[in-house]
């Protein structure tokens, strides 16, 4: 018990320090393109501290839901990645490991997210809201289809994590197979979707009517802001996690757990700089585009999922 | 003489309503009309004659207790400008017949001189403030000489009026005056149903410094730097029509050849870096990081090569009225070719990059479509107009500096839609490119760049017009005595382009409209005044 406790805790403190600098890796890759210097890959940490330092401004008409937003939308993200061991040694606290919570956590946070932007009377955060959840609920059946394929093979059978890691430590090698590789490709769609970058969103834009995700959080000032910054890049790292572990379980299973830690920081550069490339060749897409976005990524699941059990 | 002929068909055409007409400066036609049969007299003009209203201003006369409208219309095909004006008894309630039914693009200017002078139209489609906002006390008209520029103003507050959609599920999104990004300030009320956009109106004015009043008795060479100051990326154009203006009413008739030719450098990098700003624009908005960086990398290096020759990145204080304030080309032509060279290879391995971006031209096709009926009824000019169907260009119609003399080519759309907008400022960069280097080719090596232009002409008028990044510009100069500025009124490209940015976004989604603002590009400073 002591020791799935400790494990819970390492995870949890290793995968808060971790999670932001994949997003400076991003924004880094970003700037050299632009052939400019670009901010340091650590400067998302700087930028936490320094929102932690700062006042909250909070809008008269917020009421109690504005200031626990972001606490639910952080420790729901947090609780999420807890579900996820980032490496096979951590596993072993089982208190609620459940590949479907994960997507319940998510939503959880996300109303709490999408009720705040109403909240503040702002026009640019009901805007947001309303396009925010569009978006993710146009890309939750994909991400659904995913799950359920990883979890139904017949060795698994179960939502239940430790579970799918016992197989996959057993069979890393299903990472090149036709099933692993086109849901790969569908998560990757449901990555960036869900984690709001372009094509879907633009993270880093100024223009108010454009935005997506930072429209909903854009009262937001001082340490609010820091835990849905926080939250973001956890989020985000949870579907990295997702990819690089249960998908692409390439090096899963080494034996050594820091060997495995280091094995599992590769993949997860390896998929930033994915999106990082993505982002970097596409362009946002119109608002009603992204259901076909969404779509594509749900049909490459579906197939992935008929490669798996059908086509056997 | 084609304004000659024009000057005749107008005095016949008018006939008995002519109280007095004359031709200044070779093609600027004034003809003076009672207040009683100004609206028809100009509906006369516009009907009977191809030409556009330009530009319809107030003027206090005082001591003389008359203030005078200007309806200035401008016959492109033949570069001749005709002005109708009247003088009104000044009075408590001074009203005019308002010429907006018929001709749609005079909406604005009426209510500018409404908010400026006090004075009514009669039947004017839209009679809310244009100019003054809620700030800004009722029946307080600035361009009335009875009012000082250094009037401090009390504040009150007033609801703005908006045009409001009714409806299940309209909902009304404002926004600003102050926005997220770096810069100017203008409120913009949405109707929306959802995403789609039902209408829009844009509410300017929040940086109005009050130029034009500013201007007034002021000598010549300080409202130069006015002049300056209109609209930052624009300040070689504003001051080179001003200059225009100045030189006409100073009788200069001839300048030197390096002047001018020195005039169309400048200018063209001025448009180049203008139109290599909105293309990068327009990346940004789509999220394009890319070409982006490349756009805004290619202005950069104009800047730079602007500072290095004149010391200025924006051009400033290189204009003077009687040619440039120092031969800074001269010596210095290496290093525009080169310059020009690197950026024309650049710039069109970018464009093919952007052009073959499916996603991109995705976005920008078919979005914030301005039809060409709604673009010639609204007046646009520039790169706006040109992607709709008005093949206009100043540059062409108008001739100033050695634009006669070179060899270029405006380019004609009609898809009327944000690509076609981009499209037409990326061959204005080619042409652009092409003009300078033609310009260098022929300037003469010998003479100087400027000439004494000694006192100016007391209680004279003339026009001076060019075609700035955005449009065509018209600015309009009355002397005073002793060097002074009587009146001095500025109309931009921006005034003419506002409406028709809040007409092309129509139907399309809120998502776009970042969008298609940038594929027009408007100052608000420039229109603000």
């Amino acid at each position: 018990m002591l020791e799935s406790i400790l494990k819970l805790i390492l995870q949890i403190l290793i995968t808060l320090l971790i999670a932001p600098f994949f997003t400076g890796v991003i924004r880094k890759m970003k700037a050299r393109v632009q052939h400019r210097v670009g901010a340091s890959v650590i400067q998302p940490y700087y930028d936490l501290i320094k929102l932690f330092k700062k006042d909250l401004v909070v809008s008269e008409t917020a009421s109690w839901i504005y200031n626990l937003a972001p606490y639910v939308y952080f420790i729901s993200s947090v609780a999420a990645i807890s579900c996820l061991p980032i490496v096979h040694g951590l596993t072993g606290f089982s208190f609620y490991t459940d590949l479907l919570i994960i997507v319940y956590l998510f939503v959880a946070g996300r109303i709490f997210m999408a009720l705040a932007g109403l909240d503040t009377g702002s026009t640019f955060g009901g805007m947001g809201s309303s396009r925010e959840l569009l978006v993710s609920a146009l890309v939750e059946p994909a991400l659904f289809i995913v799950i359920i394929t990883v979890s139904a093979r017949a060795e698994v059978a179960s939502t239940n994590v430790p579970a799918i890691y016992e197989f996959l430590a057993g069979n890393t090698e299903t990472a090149f197979t036709p099933m692993n590789i086109l849901l790969s490709a569908s998560m990757l769609m449901i990555l960036i979707a869900e984690s709001s970058r372009i094509p879907v969103d633009d993270p880093s834009t100024h223009l108010e009517l454009t935005m997506v995700h930072e429209a909903m959080v854009l009262e937001y000032s001082g340490r609010h802001l820091a835990f849905i910054e926080m939250g973001s890049y956890i989020k985000q790292l949870v579907f990295m996690t997702f990819m690089a572990n249960i998908l692409i379980p390439v090096g899963f299973n080494v034996g050594n757990t820091f060997l495995e830690f280091g094995i599992y920081l590769v993949k997860v550069l390896v998929i930033t700089i994915l999106v990082g490339v993505v982002e970097l060749n596409t362009v946002k897409f119109r608002l009603y585009s992204i259901p076909n976005f969404a779509v594509i990524a749900l049909v490459i699941s579906i197939l992935g999922f008929l490669t798996g059990f059908i086509l056997k | 003489m084609v304004s000659e002929a024009i000057f005749e068909t107008i005095n016949r055409l008018l006939n008995t309503l002519v109280a007095d007409s004359k031709l200044l400066n070779e093609n600027e036609i004034y003809t003076e009309v009672s207040p009683e049969n100004i609206k028809a007299a100009c509906l006369n003009i516009y009907t009977n004659i191809d030409c556009v209203l330009i530009d319809l201003f107030g003027n206090d006369i005082s001591p003389a207790d008359k203030l005078q409208v200007y309806y200035t219309f401008a016959v492109r095909s033949s570069n001749t400008l005709i002005t109708l004006y009247t003088n009104i008894e000044k009075a408590d309630i001074m009203q005019l017949e308002s010429i907006s039914n018929e001709i749609p693009s005079a909406a604005f200017y009426e209510r500018e001189i409404q908010d400026m002078y006090g004075l009514q139209f009669n039947a004017i489609p839209d009679s809310r403030e244009l100019v003054h906002h809620g700030n800004f006390p009722l029946k307080v008209h600035p361009l009335r000489k009875d009012f000082k520029a250094d009037t401090r103003l009390d504040f009150v507050k007033r609801e703005q009026e908006f045009i409001s959609v009714q409806g299940k599920g309209v909902f009304e999104v404002p926004v600003g005056p102050v926005h997220a990004g770096i810069i100017e300030p203008g409120h913009f009320r949405f109707s929306v149903a959802g995403e789609p956009i039902i209408n829009l109106e844009a509410k300017l004015y929040y940086v109005h410094r009050g130029l034009e009043k500013l201007s007034e008795n002021e000598n010549y060479m300080k409202v130069l730097l006015f002049a300056e100051r209109i609209s930052g990326d624009e300040t070689f154009t504003n001051s080179l029509a001003y200059c225009q203006a100045i030189e006409k009413l100073s009788g200069i008739t001839y300048l030197p050849e390096r002047a001018l030719y020195s005039r169309v450098v400048f200018a063209e990098l001025e448009r180049i870096c203008a139109h290599l700003g909105d293309i990068s624009g327009l990346c940004v908005d789509t999220a394009y990081i890319f070409p982006a960086g490349q756009f805004a990398m290619l202005r950069r290096w104009i800047l730079i090569l602007c500072e290095q020759l004149t010391g200025s990145r924006f051009l400033r204080n290189s204009n003077k009225p009687g040619g440039l304030r120092r031969d800074f080309i001269r010596s210095n032509e290496k290093i525009i070719h080169e310059c020009m060279d690197k950026l024309e290879k650049e710039f069109a391995e970018t464009v093919t990059i952007i052009k073959n971006n499916g996603m991109f031209i995705d976005r920008v096709e078919h979005t914030g479509i301005l039809t060409n009926e709604m673009a010639v009824d609204l007046n646009v000019v520039g790169p706006g107009g040109r992607a709709s169907g008005i093949k206009t260009d100043v540059r062409k119609e108008f001739p100033y500096a050695a634009y006669q003399k070179l060899k270029f080519n405006i380019p004609e759309h009609s898809n009327c839609d944000v690509n076609c907008r981009m499209n037409v400022k990326i061959e204005e960069v080619q042409e652009s490119i092409s003009l300078i280097r033609q310009a260098l080719e022929k300037m003469p090596e010998e003479g100087t760049v400027s000439v004494e232009i000694g006192e100016l002409k007391p209680h004279a008028f003339a026009f001076g017009m060019t075609e700035a990044p955005r449009g065509e510009n018209v600015h309009f100069v009355m002397t005073g005595e002793n060097n002074t500025i009587l009146r001095y009124k500025v109309r931009t490209p921006s005034f003419c382009n506002w409406p028709a940015l809040c007409h092309a976004v129509k139907t399309n989604t809120l998502t776009d409209f970042p969008l298609i603002n940038k594929s027009f590009n408007l100052s608000y400073a420039g229109n603000d005044l």
